[in-house]
């Protein structure tokens, strides 16, 4: 066992370790708590033995277990990407929302010309 | 399945029909150095004014106090497509009958907002789009130009509606058009949704020319190419995500 590997492998069990953790005690739902520790634990073997990377990749077609483990990284970090932006965007249209709904109900005729006659009395803030 | 608006009459119409019903929304970012000329220009002709001021940290809410019957403040800036959506719910909210957009830095004139309204009082149409191409365009400055037409292209190509100019600030709708509008797209890319909700919503739509005016403070404020492109991406993601 090499250098890196002594490092990587005690950086990956903290980590595993830490997330198993953050799942006993309530910080992160069970399904994100095992979903990390998967990812861990499949990092920790991969640092380990190195060739099963490689009998996997064989597997698949792909001809090393450093290109497998580089195109998994890739697509992983797209789709995370993609869901955090989506996530963004949403979080963007509720602040608009909620920043809406606030102007809306505060909003009072501060006014040099009196609203005309007939027109509906000011809405009282309720949304429709 | 192009849709040829017609072109309308805009000199026979002038003259101001009773405006109490009329509400003008005029969403406002930083725009204290202009908005007061804006406001009290249009005062004299309009009652309801709504400027809904987008988070802006120079005093336009201020400015806006002394001379707009209705302030709103976004308490953060959310973007153009977003105060517009909240002025016109609070023009509906307030019983508007007929909803005028209006930009805040001077570029529209007063006069034009009676000719967009002419066609919807007269039921020919339920939106009345406001275009600096049609008949004269005066004053245009040139890359401003190419710019535009690639805005009415990208319009075309995306909403398959034929419009001269899909990106000008001035538009007027009838209260039931208003209420089937609702602008997701918080910042510029707006202007094409709108279109695309129109169209969809099967009303009744119609280009009418008016000018802008160009100045210094207007063109600064106004969307460089850059921009142009920052909006066809931000509007294509909308697509993709919504």
């Amino acid at each position: 066992m090499n250098l890196f590997q002594i490092l990587a492998v005690a950086a990956v069990t903290g980590l595993f370790c830490l997330s198993l953790a953050a799942m006993l005690r309530g910080w992160a739902t069970r399904r994100e708590g095992l979903a990390w520790a998967v990812v861990w634990l499949a990092t920790g073997l991969a640092i380990l033995l190195p060739d099963l990377t490689t009998v996997v990749a064989k597997s698949l077609g792909i001809h090393r277990g450093a290109d497998l483990v580089l195109y998994c990284t890739v697509i992983v970090m797209l789709v995370g990407f993609f869901m955090v932006y989506a996530r963004l965007r949403r979080l963007r249209r509720d602040v608009t929302l909620l920043t809406r709904h606030l102007a809306i109900r505060e909003a009072a005729p501060t006014s040099p010309t009196q609203p005309p006659p007939g027109s509906p009395p000011p809405a009282n803030g309720s949304q429709t | 399945m192009d849709t040829q608006p017609e072109v309308f009459d805009t000199a026979a119409h002038v003259s101001c029909e009773p405006c109490e019903g009329v509400f003008i929304v005029i969403p406002a970012f930083n725009e204290a150095p202009a908005i007061g000329a804006v406001l009290s220009e249009l005062r004299t002709a309009y009652p309801n004014i709504v400027v809904v001021d987008d988070g802006s940290t120079d005093g336009t809410a201020q400015v806006a106090r002394t001379a707009a019957a209705y302030v709103l403040r976004h308490a953060i800036n959310c973007g153009q497509g977003a105060a517009l959506q909240t002025g016109i719910e609070f023009a509906l909210q307030r019983g508007a009958e007929y909803i005028v957009t209006f930009d805040a830095d001077g570029q529209h004139r007063v006069e034009d907002v009676a000719a967009l309204l002419a066609p919807i009082r007269s039921g020919e149409c339920d939106i009345a789009l406001g275009s600096r191409f049609l008949g004269q365009s005066v004053g245009v400055p040139p890359l401003r130009r190419v710019v535009l037409r690639f805005g009415v292209l990208f319009t075309r190509l995306v909403s398959r509606v034929n419009l001269t100019d899909a990106h000008n600030g001035l538009r007027a709708f009838s209260r039931r058009a208003a209420q089937r509008i609702n602008l997701r797209l918080d910042r510029m890319a707006h202007a094409t949704e709108l279109i695309d909700q129109v169209r969809q919503s099967g009303l009744r739509f119609k280009e009418v020319p008016v000018q802008i005016r160009y100045t210094a403070y207007s063109l600064r404020k106004g969307q460089s190419a850059r921009g142009a492109i920052r909006i066809v991406l931000h509007y294509l993601l909308g697509r993709v995500l919504q």
